[in-house]
């Protein structure tokens, strides 16, 4: 039990522990506002509710509680070195959060051929890709691909877009 | 039993012909092809492929899982093997002595006593669940709503049991994974809970769209941010795929052992192939006639854990099919594919559709055989498929991720979400907290309160009905004991080391 190393506390660890602490007391909150108990079962929407809101609770104070004495039990290496990973690129990170926005963005204007390639695109700019014009090629062409496929072949309904005089044919 | 026999005979009848050989072809090709990439494991292949199976009957559709099932398996310990990245924790273990065998030059039998053993593994144990799912059947027919829940008791703790090092970061995932099984409609009263007033929260988070979040998107943003600028390394087989005679004699009796250690482990609901795997490597190096091989490269490290992971697969199928429980992250996503097409697993599908299941089973031998025809001779085609760049996998990889998630409904808001489970699946990634028991909690949670609720609407509100009815309180009774026991265990430990 004790022969962890002493590691400086992580407030990251430190805020997971409460949030889950303050999730588990609104759950169990919020559970407590559903009706029940008016039917012979005598539980209702609400027990369930309230058994995850507590336990969220108990794990949530547990892991606070470990944050600040001493960080969680066995943990992950804070430093990324130590877990065979470089360290932390923001970049990278929000070139990913921004290849999904700019999906979300075009799915329903632009359709999903266009969605696909701006997904791809930044996607392959967060993990370091510099030919960006040959990466958005590469999503035209797979989005392309995989819109014809699924919609000609397994009727699954995805939007066209502005392609729509191009793909009209489509079956759509 | 020979009604077993003839049930399964009239399976494979159904399994063999064409066009359903055809789908598991299909099926094993593409689970290989996808569950090859790195950082795509098992769960996942099956779940962003499942839109795939949206204009085939149900036959074909379970057909055709079941050989993405097998392949994604089969794929996952070629990547170890040749990348050391063990896309997920069941192919720690193979990393261990794989990867050392392929820099020394034998990555060709590496990977042949990993897909020879799988297949011996997988055969095996698929004939155990022949043996084994009538009999589970006929008990589990008499089942009422007190022991099911009592199983799904028993299933939450041992999810819990194995997690091991992180046990308070375990629960705390699977009670994430609880809390989001509440969101929707209440099935027995119709009653709103915690959807925010998002209409696509109203039918409950669907468990694709937490799976692909948590493990691709997820995935995306913990490779993009921390190992995207690593430099990659595929080893090259070099020489014969061939095992020469003493990597036979070294690896069958590993592949039988592993089978006996990975069938019952896969039965129970311990979270999968994890503990299987790591408990036939452990013995392999114990029993080893060369100790001074392992941890370089010895061939029964590989042949132990792999034949381990396929037999714990097909163990998975035992509780799946025959009570409807699924027991890891795949079998919950299996799952999901079967209530797509309106079936409910469990006694009564055996009964109500016994042609469907028999067919099923029949086709995990043939996706065995095929597996084991088709991989070796493909190997060249799935190393290039390992040689892809990262910036274009992980591109390709969320195109069809947020397609299986936009398809369901047609959604933006889908996206989002699919967006959110991403962020919390790197968030869990980065500070150590598993994921797998979150969609295990997310699908097996509302079952579980389902059976609850039942259970107590029957007996009017007398709870002892848990304890009165002799199969639920010999689970209960099992269930607590697996609790108190390793208490007292370290509690009584803990005074001997103190004194």
């Amino acid at each position: 039990m004790d022969n962890r190393t002493p590691r400086r506390r992580s407030p990251a660890e430190v805020a997971i522990g409460a949030a889950l602490l303050l999730m588990g007391i609104g759950v169990t909150i919020g559970g407590r506002a559903l009706s029940g108990g008016q039917n012979y079962a005598l539980i209702g929407p609400d027990m369930m509710p309230m058994v995850v809101g507590i336990g969220l609770t108990i794990l949530g104070g547990t892991l606070l509680w470990q944050a600040l004495t001493g960080g969680y039990r066995n943990a992950e290496p804070d430093d990324p070195g130590e877990r065979g990973d470089h360290p932390f690129v923001p970049s990278a990170f929000l070139w990913v959060l921004a290849g999904m926005g700019a999906q979300m963005a075009l799915m329903k204007p632009g359709g999903f051929v266009l969605a696909a390639a701006a997904l791809f695109t930044c996607v392959a700019r967060g993990f370091g890709s510099q030919r960006w014009l040959r990466d958005m090629l590469m999503g035209l062409v797979i989005g392309l691909g995989v819109f014809l496929f699924f919609v000609r072949f397994l009727n699954v309904s995805l939007p066209a877009g502005i392609l729509q005089p191009i793909l009209g044919t489509a079956g759509l | 039993m020979t009604e077993t026999f003839a049930q399964l005979l009239h399976g494979f009848s159904l399994a063999l012909a064409p066009l359903n050989l055809l789908w598991g072809l299909i099926g094993v090709t593409l689970g290989t092809a996808i569950g090859v990439l790195p950082g795509v494991g098992p769960a996942l292949t099956v779940a962003m492929l499942l839109p795939l199976t949206s204009k085939l009957d149900a036959t074909g559709a379970l057909i055709m899982f079941a050989g993405i099932y097998y392949g994604a398996m089969y794929g996952g310990s070629t990547t170890t093997i040749l990348l050391n990245t063990p896309g997920e924790s069941a192919s720690i273990a193979t990393a261990l002595e794989g990867y050392k065998m392929a820099k020394n030059g034998r990555a060709g039998p590496a990977l042949a006593t990993a897909a020879i053993g799988s297949f011996v593994a997988g055969t095996i144990a698929t004939v155990l669940l022949t043996l084994l799912a009538p009999v589970v059947v006929e008990v589990a027919i008499a089942f009422g709503p007190a022991e099911y829940f009592a199983l799904m008791l028993f299933a939450f703790v041992t999810v819990a049991a194995v997690l091991g090092s992180s046990t308070s970061r375990g629960l705390a995932s699977l009670f994430v994974g609880l809390f989001f099984g509440l969101v929707g409609i209440d099935a027995q009263t119709g009653q709103m809970r915690f959807a925010l007033g998002v209409p696509e929260f109203q039918d409950g988070i669907d468990v694709v769209v937490m799976a692909v979040g948590l493990f691709a998107v997820g995935e995306a943003f913990y490779t993009a941010a921390y190992q995207s600028r690593l430099a990659e390394h595929v080893e090259r087989i070099r020489g014969s795929l061939m095992m020469s005679a003493s990597d036979w004699k070294r690896s069958w009796p590993a592949w039988l052992r592993a089978t006996a250690i990975g069938f019952p482990f896969g039965t129970i609901p311990a979270g999968g192939s994890e503990v299987p795997t790591f408990l036939s490597y452990a013995l392999e190096k114990k029993l080893t006639k060369y100790p001074e091989e392992f941890g370089n490269g010895a061939i029964e490290g590989v042949a132990g854990p792999e034949a381990a992971n396929n037999a714990a697969s097909a163990g998975v199928m035992v509780p799946l099919l025959t009570l409807g429980i699924p027991t890891s992250a795949t079998a919950a996503i299996l799952l999901a594919a079967f209530q797509n097409y309106g079936l409910q697993p469990g006694p009564l599908l055996f009964v109500t559709q016994g042609d469907l299941v028999w067919t099923l089973i029949a086709s995990l031998y043939v996706g065995n055989v095929l597996l084991l025809v088709l991989n070796l001779p493909l190997i060249g085609l799935w190393v290039k498929v390992l040689e892809i760049p990262k910036p274009q996998l992980f591109g390709g990889i969320l195109i069809f991720a947020s397609l299986g998630a936009y398809s369901l409904h047609q959604s933006i808001t889908d996206l989002a979400i699919l967006t959110g489970f991403g962020l919390l699946g790197f968030g869990m990634r980065r500070w150590g907290f598993p994921t797998a028991p979150a969609v295990i909690g997310l699908i097996l949670g509302p079952m579980a309160e389902t059976q609850l609720r039942r259970a107590l609407a029957i007996s009017q509100g007398d709870a002892s009905v848990f304890f009165t009815r002799p199969i639920s309180l010999g689970i209960l009774t099992f269930t607590a004991l697996l609790v108190i026991v390793p208490l007292v265990v370290s509690a009584l430990r803990r005074r001997r080391a103190a004194v």
